[in-house]
């Protein structure tokens, strides 16, 4: 086998001079990728009360359970949708806000938690970064609220609570409004599916089944 | 079901290789459903997107620039995805990958490994390779453990298992996961798989992935998919290696929004598919933490090389171009012997080979361009196609052998008839005169030997005409005169 | 207005009737037809077959011979499709700068049939009549290559007495595909089973379409078959009148 090391300067040496006549001087590229056509849509039209309209019904066509909630009910709302669950063992982000840890139930706060401790939870509460309600999708970000990417991912029912004014019309809004990019990025449309048998769409593969969602009127 | 050869080194001629496929119903069925499902589903959403040709026009300007950079922001990603923890290696080809990735098992003592969906290492075939060196691979893609479980081969680059109905999936998951009372509805079957794999999950701790996209500027890998399994093999694993294609790098963060938009209504024909992921080297406390990309050239940077071929490499693996192609839609992937099928495996397969094998499966398609026209990064393939002909007969033409192909002397001889009038004049007339013996008394020919069989096997001909077009026009100047 | 026609090989050897109807058609539009004798072929099949040089050789003779013509017409659009896609490359890798040159110059002069009437001549309704039960099928050339869009509709919806059914996955390939069906014979009949039962559920009396290629493919099975429908090629339709309805060989 070549040598790590020489593959790379083949590798590299075979494309330069593939591309010799076409690519740009390393000092123009920038430039160059500036003038990428992009007459695509970016920014949205539809009102606010039409854009949680629609990442309500989108969310709904995913099956996904859809509140509103003011801020100041937002704790008892929470306390409500844990109470409808049915589940009881919870893990929540270590910066999850205090107040929506409710009471009567056994939460589990994620401070490096094992999958085996987190497999034996029934939900999982977070906060999220955006949404985007062209497509009905929820992202995090993974930061102190949302927590690692193995407590949504392992228990069987998420919560999440989503700000209307962190809900924007497009996904290239999103990146407006995200420029620099995280570390991690989940964008989640839906609970997860498969139609890998006779095309029929089967949901809840892997992942959290149940999604629910608490859209916070905080825009109001 | 078959076992199907997918090495284009073994496979045999596309028009063999058809033959088993188009006497079998219940996989002709199998494929039309289901391309049929995805082509409705994705028409929908296409009819509602106002900037559909936008999007394509901008993807297509997106991955034309990148390719035509490559060098530059590969070095990019290389460079910002080691400072953030992740270890890059390259590999010239498929032998040079696959030792890699053994080598790297082998640092971490791992026995086994749990894999995402990719075709890339299909490509490589790394699964045999590994399974030889004892390491035990795990499938956790639904289709793919149906393939791995059922000793099949993929036949579509996105839902691989297709070809593949109901029954045929319980009668396997009960043999092999010893369920005796399994019923054949897919959610029963999808929640055995679910059940099987979850233990494996929590338990192997190395996991093998491709990647939909690498972008540049952070040094981030994006996967795309519905099912959770990917989440689950970069999340819980201690070691990830990441296995793909050097072509598949994009400039900036950014230009996800373009691809994410047009790689889902393609694939599956939704706004979005379930869930993808991005990560960025490794995050301590949260995902493996040691992560590893192996880049795999194989033959790309010839690709990348010659300027009208180059577009095979904007490919995002969507497989439009499957769902929409009539001769796949009859023949399903299997035909065409390689882990790439449907219109971008003609391209792409052949190529790899370096045109040494796979040559027939540029001809594998009548060019009626719907692969084309729902490309979303506006591949021409038809155009490449036609390229990759010319390079066949190219090479063939030398062959001393080809003097005696009906096809190469028919050509030949239709060059010359058409090179003067009066060449082509006297040939209809030949024609007209010879195929007299031919022709029934209601004018048509229902029978022709040796090439000329190749049209009546199926079809009339109706006898040339006694007077052509030309005559006629020369016979109504002479009477207006 | 003056044109000159570009028959077409197969049209001029299988289907002489085409030709006629063409030249009445636009005769009776008010056209000065020409004809030059010297035509023979535009290369397409030897292209599609990977047969560059020779194609070429074809096309460089097609382009010089209408150096005069200020308009060609042409009733086959996968011929329009051969020049306007194929010939620039196939110039560019074979030809000098002077017969690139005389490309471009001749490009622009190509229309086919049903651009003409609609693009050129500006007119929908051609005086028409052809009372008879009618689909059409959208030859892949004429729909992804040219676009030819609706124009065939817009011709067809102005025929008197035409009944007009529209075709299930019309813009589905007929599977003829000029080598294609002679290379993979089999596959070719597969989609031709396909196709067929889409047309025969028109319970149409003829399919028509823009292009004899498609139309001798599904025409010849049709016949081996005894189906109850024939193909036409839509210039025939739109030759036909009162007076002169169009002659339907057997």
């Amino acid at each position: 086998m070549t040598a790590p090391v020489q593959s790379r300067e083949r590798i590299l040496s075979r494309i330069r001079t593939a591309t010799a006549s076409v690519s740009a001087p390393a000092n123009q590229l920038a430039d160059v990728y500036g003038r990428v056509a992009r007459t695509y849509v970016r920014q949205g039209k539809l009102s606010n009360e039409k854009r949680l309209e629609l990442m309500t019904e989108r969310l709904r066509e995913y099956d996904a359970g859809v509140v509103e909630a003011t801020p100041a009910e937002l704790a008892a709302v929470i306390a409500g949708q844990l109470e409808s669950s049915g589940k009881r063992i919870f893990v929540a982000p270590a910066g999850l806000p205090k107040e929506w840890l409710a009471p009567g139930f056994d939460w589990k706060i994620d401070e490096q938690l094992t999958s085996a401790e987190i497999e034996l939870t029934e939900g999982v509460v977070t906060a999220s970064s955006c949404a985007i309600a062209e497509s009905g999708t929820i992202v995090l970000h993974h930061g102190p609220a949302e927590g690692r990417r193995v407590i949504s991912l392992l228990p069987d029912w998420h919560l999440c609570v989503l700000r209307a004014s962190q809900v924007v019309e497009t996904l290239p809004e999103y990146f407006d409004r995200f420029p620099k990019a995280p570390p991690l990025v989940t964008w989640i449309s839906g609970p997860s599916a498969t139609a890998d048998i006779e095309m029929t769409r089967i949901k809840g593969v892997h992942g959290p089944r149940f999604l629910h969602v608490i859209v916070v009127r905080d825009d109001v | 079901m078959s076992a199907a050869i997918l090495d284009p080194k073994l496979a045999p001629p596309f028009r063999d290789a058809v033959l088993p496929v188009l006497r079998n119903p219940m996989l002709r069925k199998n494929v039309a459903h289901a391309t049929q499902v995805i082509q409705n589903k994705r028409a929908k959403l296409v009819a509602e997107k106002t900037d559909w040709q936008e999007l394509r026009a901008s993807a297509s300007a997106i991955r034309t620039h990148v390719l035509e950079n490559l060098g530059a922001y590969l070095e990019q990603f290389e460079e910002r995805c080691t400072a953030a923890g992740g270890v890059v290696h390259w590999a010239s080809d498929a032998n040079e990958a696959r030792a890699i990735i053994l080598d790297l098992l082998r640092q971490e003592n791992a026995t086994e490994a749990i894999k995402i969906k990719t075709m890339t290492s299909a490509e490589i075939q790394l699964n045999p390779y590994l399974e030889t060196a004892g390491i035990t691979v795990h499938e956790t893609d639904l289709a793919e453990i149906i393939l791995q479980l059922g000793k099949e081969e993929p036949s579509h680059i996105v839902v691989p298992a297709l070809h593949i109905n109901r029954s045929q999936v319980r009668e396997i998951f009960s043999r092999t996961m010893h369920l005796e009372n399994l019923s054949d509805d897919p959610k029963a079957l999808t929640a055995a798989a679910r059940h099987y794999l979850r233990e494996k999950f929590l338990r192997v701790p190395t996991a093998i992935s491709g990647a939909n996209f690498l972008i540049a500027e952070t040094g981030a890998v994006a996967v795309v998919e519905s099912e959770g399994n990917g989440r689950m093999c970069l999340t819980l694993p201690e070691t990830m290696i990441t296995v793909v294609g050097v072509e598949k790098v994009l400039p900036r963060f950014q230009d996800l929004e373009v691809m994410l938009q047009i790689l889902a209504r393609s694939a599956t024909g939704e706004r979005m598919n379930p869930y993808t992921s991005l990560w960025t080297g490794v995050t301590p406390g949260d995902g493996p933490q040691r992560f590893h990309v192996v880049l795999l050239d194989n033959e790309r940077t010839s690709i990348l090389a010659r300027p009208k071929e180059r577009q095979t490499l904007k490919c995002i693996r969507c497989a439009a171009c499957m769902n929409h192609c009539p001769v796949y839609r009859q023949t399903g992937g299997h035909a065409y012997g390689s882990c790439y099928p449907g219109p971008i495996g003609a391209i792409l397969t052949p190529q790899l080979m370096r045109m040494e094998y796979a040559q027939t499966l540029p001809f594998a398609s009548s060019l009626c361009g719907a692969c084309f026209e729902v490309c979303p990064v506006k591949i021409d393939i038809p155009a490449v196609l036609l390229d990759l002909r010319a390079d066949a007969v190219n090479i063939e033409r030398k062959e001393a052998k080809r003097a005696f192909d009906l096809m190469y002397l028919g050509l030949r001889v239709a060059n010359t008839i058409f090179s003067r009038p009066w060449i082509f004049h006297t040939a209809q007339w030949f024609g007209r005169v010879g195929l007299r013996a031919f022709t029934g008394k209601d004018g048509w020919i229902k029978w022709l030997p040796s090439i000329g069989g190749r049209w009546t096997h199926n079809r009339d001909l109706r006898g040339l005409p006694s007077q052509s077009f030309h005559e006629w026009w020369a016979a109504r100047a002479k009477e207006t005169k | 207005m003056r044109a000159s026609l570009f028959i077409a090989c197969y049209n001029d050897s299988l289907f002489p009737e085409t030709g006629r109807a063409v030249t009445r058609l636009l005769e009776r539009l008010g056209v000065e037809l020409d004809f030059h004798p010297g035509q023979t072929c535009c290369g397409q099949m030897h292209a599609n077959s990977g047969f560059r040089a020779e194609a070429f050789s074809q096309a460089k003779r097609l382009v010089r011979l209408y150096e005069k013509d200020e308009i060609v017409v042409i009733p086959g659009s996968s011929c329009v499709a051969m020049m306007r896609e194929q010939y620039p490359g196939i110039f560019q890798e074979l030809g000098n700068e002077s017969q690139r040159q005389e490309l471009a110059a001749f490009l622009p002069k190509v229309y086919e049939l049903s651009e003409f009437l609609i693009d050129k001549l500006q007119v929908e309704d051609v005086g028409a009549y052809f009372p008879h039960r009618v689909t059409y099928h959208a030859s892949c050339h004429g729909l992804r290559g040219l676009h030819l869009g609706d124009r065939p509709f817009r011709l067809l919806s102005k025929v008197r007495g035409i009944d007009f059914v529209p075709l299930e996955n019309m813009d589905r390939c007929c599977g003829f595909g000029g080598t294609f069906s002679v290379k993979n014979p089999e596959i070719s009949q597969a989609m031709l089973t396909v196709k067929l039962h889409d047309i025969l559920s028109t319970k149409a009396e003829f399919c028509t379409a823009l292009d004899n290629s498609c139309l001798m493919h599904l025409g010849g099975a049709m016949h081996r078959q005894y189906a109850a429908m024939r193909t036409i090629h839509m210039a025939e339709i739109l030759a036909s009148t009162e007076d002169c309805p169009t002659e339907v060989l057997t």
